[in-house]
């Protein structure tokens, strides 16, 4: 693999000083100029489909249409949101109503965090850079872009097109492989977005503790599927087997194993085979819509878990460690202590683990890592809230796999081994601003409510504050009623104090001049 | 000083393991427990008032008003807010309607994320523990709090304490110095909430990394002021001395520095003295409305900045280590080099800076960490935006100081220095909570659209992706166009159409397709 498109360690802290620069140069204040740079987002990619398809054709061996459904997609719908919503996202919002404090006014504005880093893995190279990239130019922020090395096609042609369709300042693209991270992963960031596998989220955040710089980590887990004996079959294997064959099951999201109860293990079976079938008439190797895997190590990798397993293979089965090619593959009879279900096996490889009931599924699924999804299939709605009330997970999806992350609106995100924090949206746009709080008090209140506070204290100061101070809820174990009004009786004495000393005092008057009521 | 029991470090895996127990079991599932709980935690504090505000006083000279002004106040508010809201918080959330996904009802709702550790500074001990302890229970999580060991008397009396108010299994109190918050940092936590001090958050946040575990950091930093000459002196002078002397100045979002025009100090000293002659009218030393500092290191290390600065004092300056005794004081004349500016101070010591014009002062912020708060005084609305939209800070504040931290429904959070991740509310609740997303795809969604995902692919697929997906904002520079998009839709709708009218395959899927509906 060429390196020479790697960006010389030497010039990585100037790409980060030429950002934080641009940043506080103010430039991205401008919510028009926002909404420039995001459209501009989005024709980078519409203008050059032909050639993004052609690199993921190289990186990946990937179908035209994976990169449209997963790459392109995504992205797309990110733009078009965070172009229509930018001024909704960044208006300054009145903080719920509070009667002690409403004077002063209490607001809530989302504001840059100022320079994000994004460190994306090879799966979905666009998506997991541009669908960010969206959601920080929205929030205000400068971007730094670090695309996989082990996509180097779609690397370059990041590098490439960045610096033509934005601000040249405020935007860039590193490249390289660990040397180069590990100095980017040196300078101080103001919020770091790291997609990939926890051994390298580990490394990340032991980076971003230096700086006390805040992190989103999206990471990956083995997404199990339990299937409802009496769910539709055909549709449940069509989607499952869809799910672990796009992208050759390079996804995070990707269902890795299926948790059937043993008696209904052959029919499924026999549902995979003849959505197989469908899949791929001719065999997957020659056909046109089948993804390879990302290097000759990571298909050897699976080759080995393959080789390894006690399970029974249904379909699939076969591999060309040269051609980086993993047939889609479905082994049945899989056990815990199975090869495949060690690590997350991040390939075109299904296992069906074969379980008494749904409870044992539930145990299996709560004993190992948050997954960053739990997927069922059925048509019962308590054998559903059963499964998902008793797992966690990053999202909990019936009757469908892998595609909630396009779903405008909701976002995606891990807890656990799976990470943390959210991708996708509004939730995005949050993870890469700060809510600044905002008030302003009138000197008028401190004569009227809260003048007490001042030294030397005084007794009745303490019989101001306590009126001032929330009620307390009912006594949990007593039946008593939480006495109100108490406080409403302040406010009056209050009021009527502050009309009298208006109308009988000299600086009273004085006063009411003054506010020119 | 009382002493403080300190938890056996080799009982806290126990701790660990019984609150993890505890919140595998599910009882923090039911949103009345919740209630209940953080009801509990009110009449914690309102049941043992006086005992809670004799501790304070004991760990800090603490008056009793301030105990309920910073401590009691802010907790109540935040117990009564959580205990109104638990339920419409924990709320799915539908997403807003998008025809080409609501088939499928998208959701999100908040679980909890599992057994959180909090630890707290000895500032405002109640505050800053049951303020986001009332947060962890809406969300359904269990705890464990560390108080800090420099509040001895406190410590030992929230540990007496919480086990009788809260349930003993989910909610810990673990007590001690480093090697017992060392122990509890090596376990592996759901959510981490430090507050307190950088150095300090970079090795809880270097603890957190190995377990990949989200953090919460409230820290502090030198919150300044921006004196705008044209404000009301004197209520500029009242609410900024009320917010540097409160607790002896140890409150995060105290402020630490005043930046005024340099024609304008004299004025600003005068209002100054003035206040200080109110507030203290026989001296600070003697007044029952003064605190003092928590430990004698602390006081020995803010002597040590009045000894070394450069500035000139105008009121206070007197100091009695021994006693944990700094006096009220404030410095004029300084200059951004100077020890006052070196450190937070975290004491009752204000500086002032006095600056050319508005624009020094705004350079002044900007060449610094980002505080907590910028606090500006002055009615002019110009001269607020201008000072705030050149500067980042965790809040901005106009014409008033450290309140903002009380208002129940205001976040509290941190950037960059200043931490990360909010305090206070909703914006709590949503630290301690994992939105967990989910929907629910019907099988006729597939037969109606999604149909072309599924290998082998098809001509038509682009055709699908670009009418689902395709639709940009218009190019910057260019018009919008329109109507493509429901182009393809009603060609679609047609299409449908005929295909149910004319055909048997039609007739059934409509069928299928209506009970779909039904269903949804």
């Amino acid at each position: 693999m060429s390196t020479s498109f790697y960006t010389p360690i030497e010039d990585i802290p100037q790409i980060h000083k030429r950002a934080h620069d641009a940043y506080r140069s103010g430039k991205l204040k401008s919510i028009a100029y926002r909404k420039e740079q995001i459209a501009q987002l989005g024709y980078l990619l519409k203008d050059n489909e032909q050639r993004f398809c052609d690199a993921l054709k190289l990186d990946l061996g990937r179908p035209v249409q994976d990169t449209i459904f997963f790459d392109f997609a995504a992205v797309y719908v990110e733009v078009k949101m965070a172009y229509d919503n930018i001024e909704k996202w960044t208006r300054s919002q009145r903080a719920e109503f509070s009667f002690n404090f409403f004077a002063m006014g209490p607001r809530l504005r989302s504001e840059p965090k100022g320079v994000i880093l994004g460190i994306a893995p090879f799966n979905v190279p666009v998506f997991m850079l541009l669908s960010p990239l969206a959601g920080a130019i929205a929030g205000g922020n400068a971007m730094v872009l670090k695309p996989s090395e082990q996509t180097p096609a779609t690397a370059q042609l990041l590098a490439e097109l960045i610096p033509k369709y934005l601000d040249r300042d405020l935007f860039h693209v590193i490249n390289g492989g660990v040397p180069e991270t590990t100095k980017v992963l040196e300078l101080k960031w103001d919020h770091i977005l790291y997609t990939g596998n926890g051994r390298v989220g580990r490394i990340v955040a032991r980076a971003a503790a230096e700086h006390l710089t805040p992190l989103t980590l999206e990471l990956g887990g083995k997404n199990p599927v339990v299937v409802d004996p009496k769910c539709d079959v055909q549709m449940a294997a069509r989607r499952i087997l869809w799910g672990r064959v796009s992208n050759a099951g390079q996804i995070c999201l990707s269902p890795e194993y299926v948790l059937v109860p043993e008696h209904f293990q052959d029919k499924f079976v026999e549902a995979l085979q003849e959505v197989y079938k469908s899949f791929y008439p001719d065999g997957p190797r020659n056909s046109d819509s089948y993804c390879r895997i990302v290097s000759e190590a990571h298909t050897k990798r699976i080759k080995n878990l393959i080789d390894q397993t006690k399970g029974t293979i249904v379909f699939g089965g076969d591999a060309d460690i040269a051609e980086r090619y993993i047939a889609p593959t479905v082994m049945r009879d899989v056990r815990l202590d199975d090869p495949l279900m060690g690590e997350e096996v991040f390939g075109p490889v299904l296992s069906i683990v074969p379980v008494k009931d749904v409870d044992e599924a539930i145990n299996i699924i709560n004993e190992r890592d948050h997954p960053l999804a739990v997927y069922v299939f059925s048509q019962d709605k308590a054998f559903l809230n059963k499964v998902f009330d008793n797992t966690e997970s990053g999202s909990a999806i019936a009757n469908e796999t892998v595609i909630s992350c396009g779903v405008p609106g909701i976002p995606m995100g891990g807890l656990g081994e799976s990470g943390y924090g959210y991708y996708t949206g509004k939730h995005m746009f949050d993870e890469f601003t700060h809510i600044r709080v905002s008030l302003n008090n009138p000197g008028w209140v401190d004569k009227i409510a809260f003048g007490f506070r001042f030294p030397p204290y005084k007794p009745e100061g303490e019989k101001q504050l306590r009126a001032l101070s929330s009620s307390l809820p009912p006594r949990p174990t007593s039946k008593q009623q939480a006495v109100n009004g108490k406080r409403w009786g302040l406010w009056l004495a209050v009021l009527l104090a502050g009309a009298s000393w208006t109308v009988l005092t000299e600086p009273g008057r004085a006063l009411v001049k003054q506010l020119k009521f | 000083m009382s002493t403080l029991t300190y938890t056996a470090v080799e009982d806290i895996p126990k701790v660990h393991a019984t609150a993890r127990k505890a919140f595998d079991s599910g009882k923090t599932k039911s949103l009345t427990f919740r209630k209940e709980q953080i009801a509990q935690l009110g009449y914690l504090i309102k049941d043992n008032a006086d005992r809670l505000r004799e501790a304070l006083h004991a760990d800090l000279g603490r008056p009793y008003e301030e105990t309920d002004m910073l401590d009691f106040g802010p907790a109540f508010g935040q117990i009564k807010l959580a205990y109104e809201s638990v339920e419409k918080w924990n709320k799915p959330q539908s997403v807003d309607f998008s025809l080409n996904w609501f088939p499928m009802r998208p959701k999100m709702f908040p679980e909890p994320k599992g057994v959180a550790l909090l630890i707290a500074p000895f500032n405002i001990p109640i505050f800053l523990l049951f303020g986001p302890l009332t947060s962890a229970i809406a969300a359904g999580n269990a705890a464990v709090l560390k108080p800090s060991e420099q509040t001895p008397a406190t410590s030992q009396l929230l540990a007496e304490l919480l086990p009788k108010y809260l349930d003993p299994e989910l909610y810990h109190i673990v007590n001690g110095g480093v090697p017992e918050t060392t122990r509890l940092l090596e376990l592996q936590w759901d959510h981490i909430l430090y507050t307190g001090n950088g150095r300090v958050a970079r090795i809880v946040a270097a603890a957190a990394a190995k377990h990949l575990t989200p953090l919460t950091l409230e820290l502090g930093g030198k919150n300044p002021v921006v004196l705008d000459p044209k404000v009301d002196i004197k209520m500029a002078a009242k609410r900024i001395l009320w917010g540097r002397f409160s607790n002896s100045g140890q409150i995060c979002v105290c402020p630490e520095y005043v930046l005024v025009p340099a024609h304008f100090q004299d004025t600003f000293v005068d209002a100054i003295k003035e206040t200080y002659q109110s507030f203290f009218p026989e001296g600070p030393e003697n007044s029952k409305s003064f605190a003092r500092i928590v430990t004698e290191a602390h006081a020995a290390r803010i002597k040590r900045l009045l000894d070394e600065t450069k500035g000139k004092i105008v009121v206070g300056g007197q100091t009695d280590v021994s006693k944990r005794y700094i006096a009220p004081t404030v410095v004029r004349d300084v200059t951004g080099d100077d020890s006052l500016m070196s450190e937070e101070i975290f004491g009752p010591v204000l500086a002032i800076v006095p600056v050319k014009d508005v624009d020094e002062a705004i350079s002044f912020i900007r060449a610094r960490d980002y505080p907590l708060a910028v606090y500006v005084f002055s009615h002019d609305k110009k001269f607020q935006r201008k000072v705030f939209e050149n500067t980042k800070s965790g809040a901005a504040v106009v014409n008033e100081t450290v309140v903002n931290a009380g208002v129940p429904s205001l976040p509290v959070g941190g950037i960059g220095p200043s931490g990360t991740g909010y305090y206070s509310g909703k914006h709590a609740f949503e630290q301690f909570s994992h939105y967990r997303t989910t929907l629910n795809n019907p099988g006729w969604v597939d037969t109606l659209i999604f149909n072309f995902r599924y290998p082998p692919f098809k001509p038509s697929y682009r055709k699908y992706t670009a009418a689902l997906f395709g639709n940009l904002p218009p190019r910057p520079g260019q018009k919008p166009s329109f109507a493509k998009r429901w182009g393809f839709w009603i060609v679609f709708a047609l299409v449908g159409a005929s295909s149910v009218l004319l055909t048997k395959q039609g007739r059934l899927l409509s069928l299928t397709q209506l009970k779909g509906l039904i269903r949804a």
